[in-house]
């Protein structure tokens, strides 16, 4: 498909679709929860309302700060699903969060701060998650294009499990739901009022909780990534995910900052880092077998077809350090 | 049915209550009621609440906290007192603490009664609160839409209701910002507002949007001097130039006057800079309670 056409069924889809997931969302939490729950369009009535109040503010600005954050989750989506750079997509997300945490550090009340200050921490726990995943997906497609990675023949799940799990860890945190909400929970009131959303209100509210359906869009549709070579399973698949966070939602209770940072980096050395490692030894193993000489170029590539075109980087440096 | 009442988010305060009404407002959240369905949500966040439920007597200590929640509240906003204390006071009616029911606070838009009340009634009085939300939000926005029609009339005796219920909830930021609701403005009866306009040299001008009275401002003459006081605008109309044109009008009807007075607290900065803004002066200073320092502004005529 044209990225141009992609770019546009996302631009008018995402807030469709990332409003029905919000909720199906709620509706499943409360089924798990032995409850009826609202209807499925709750969301939308949620935002046409808010549309609709007063916007109180502390400073005037900090209305700017999120939309731009709005601006920014547009973008990184529109990145993504235009198939641009896989590097330029997670540095675009970044930008958008960091937007949303300045508007809640311009709002200068204490909770926004705590929120704002638990949002970079979580940013931190997931960030370098992040990268392992764009780079596992590099190491397998030799792309970080985004177009290229999805269809690529390889299903990517299968060399990249470990990360899989990481990614799926990372979506926990970037969901902000249980048990990594701590920036900004829904059942936190005593401590937290409502976090990095706390002094937000009317259309600004209204315009974080749309950027959020872009962004749950945008980031279901990296899990796709996994599954690019299987379009229908990687749907399935991501609606999976999505109801796998909702469950794990409702099972856990919040973790502390301290243990969701240190979890989330080992899970980046271990499961991240470790495939990483696994995919780096792979590639470089049939390279390494018939010893030194003018073969190895050929032998690499045919041994490495299912997983990629091309010799692996860590190959080239093996060779360069043994001669 | 708008949006409006499909998506009830509310904040839940207790004011001195026995918990067994909290008790029960909680139990609508729970599986048996489950209050989600209508789209309610507990927020715990005044700026993202649109319904402010309170329960228990009003005592000294919560008052403050009732008012600044319901100040913090972004409009349209509705007020439900639950259970027989929060009406009236109920059996703490005659404490010495106890200032009465959540009316003699903040302005309440629905009455559920119960001791305590059961967890039905409290959604039909949430349900009921919708209604008002609804209503309010449809007047908010016709008004807003007209705002450029806005008259500016003299007011009459038979205003003084409508008045003195926009003064009240005028006042309120007032009130927030002194910790103190000892305001004069505050504490003024209907009797003594209705005796103001029968006084010869007092003036009443009011703002009419769709037939409803969204700003008001009083003077008096004495001698060459027309004091003006109490430029109230209702809070959801504020920034928009009412009061200043209220200002402006108040002082067109004393065309004898050599100098213009007014007065205000010494923290309301955005009064003072809205007079300093006309041309005011500040000239004397005059201690009122402990908390309120007037400041008395003057302007001669040009």
């Amino acid at each position: 498909m044209n990225p141009w056409i992609r770019l546009i069924i996302y631009l008018v889809a995402a807030p469709v679709v990332g409003g029905l997931l919000a909720g199906w969302d709620r509706r499943i939490s409360a089924r798990m929860q032995s409850r009826q729950g609202p209807p499925i369009f709750q969301p939308f009535y949620d935002v046409l309302k808010l549309l609709q109040k007063e916007n109180v503010v502390v400073r005037r600005s900090q209305n700017y700060y999120i939309f731009f954050f709005l601006l920014l989750a547009i973008f990184t989506g529109g990145l993504f699903f235009g198939g641009a750079d896989l590097l330029l997509v997670i540095f675009a997300l970044t930008l958008a969060a960091i937007f949303f945490v300045l508007g809640a550090y311009k709002a200068s009340s204490p909770y926004s701060f705590i929120g704002a200050e638990r949002e970079l921490i979580q940013m931190m726990a997931y960030e370098p998650m992040i990268l392992l995943t764009a780079i596992g997906m590099y190491m397998v497609t030799k792309s970080f294009a985004v177009n290229e990675i999805a269809s690529h023949p390889t299903l990517l799940v299968l060399m990249l499990p470990g990360i899989f799990l990481g990614f799926l860890y990372t979506l926990e945190i970037k969901f902000r739901k249980s048990p990594f909400d701590l920036s900004c929970s829904h059942h936190a009131h005593q401590e937290l009022v409502r976090g990095i959303t706390t002094e937000f209100s009317g259309r600004t509210l209204a315009m974080i909780e749309i950027a959020h359906w872009y962004e749950s869009v945008f980031l279901l549709g990296w899990v796709y990534l996994f599954f690019g070579s299987l379009p229908v399973l990687g749907v399935a698949m991501s609606l999976l995910v999505f109801g796998f966070i909702i469950l794990v939602d409702n099972v856990f209770a919040r973790l502390k900052w301290q243990t969701a940072l240190k979890s989330a980096w080992l899970v980046a050395a271990v499961l991240g880092f470790g495939n990483i490692l696994v995919l780096s030894l792979l590639s470089s193993k049939p390279a390494d077998l018939p010893g030194s000489g003018g073969a190895k170029p050929v032998a690499t590539t045919e041994m490495s077809a299912p997983g990629g075109t091309a010799p692996a980087p860590g190959n080239a440096m093996e060779t360069a350090r043994r001669n | 049915m708008s949006s409006f009442s499909k998506s009830p988010w509310l904040i839940h305060y207790d004011a001195s209550s026995c918990n067994g009404c909290d008790i029960e407002t909680l139990a609508c959240l729970t599986p048996g009621f489950d209050v989600e369905r209508l789209g309610v949500i507990n927020t715990g966040n005044p700026k993202h609440a649109d319904i402010f439920l309170v329960t228990g007597a009003v005592n000294e200590q919560s008052k403050d906290v009732i008012r600044n929640i319901y100040h913090q509240l972004a409009e349209p906003k509705v007020v439900v007192a639950v259970g027989a204390c929060a009406l009236s006071g109920g059996i703490f009616s005659e404490c010495y603490n106890i200032s009465g029911g959540v009316d003699s606070v903040i302005p309440v838009d629905v009455y559920v009664p119960g001791c305590a009340a059961r967890p039905e009634a409290i959604i039909d009085g949430v349900v009921q609160a919708l209604g008002v939300l609804e209503k309010k939000q449809k007047e908010m926005t016709s008004l807003a839409n007209s705002l450029d029609q806005a008259l500016y009339l003299r007011a009459e005796k038979s205003d003084a209701p409508e008045i003195l219920a926009l003064q009240k909830t005028a006042y309120q930021s007032e009130a927030e910002i002194y910790g103190d609701d000892s305001l004069p403005a505050l504490q003024q009866t209907l009797e003594e507002l209705q005796k103001d306009f029968e006084r010869p040299e007092q003036v009443f001008i009011k703002t009419v949007v769709n037939g409803k009275i969204i700003g008001s401002v009083r003077g008096h003459t004495m001698d060459d001097t027309a004091c003006i006081s109490r430029v109230i605008v209702h809070p959801y109309f504020r920034g928009r130039g009412i009061g200043r044109r209220l200002v402006e009008e108040i002082e067109k009807t004393f065309p004898n006057a050599k100098r213009f007075e007014v007065k205000t607290g010494h923290k309301s900065e955005r009064n003072l800079f809205q007079f300093r803004h006309h041309g005011y002066q500040e000239f004397k200073t005059e201690p009122f309670t402990p908390a309120i320092t007037w400041v008395y502004l003057q302007k001669e005529r040009k």
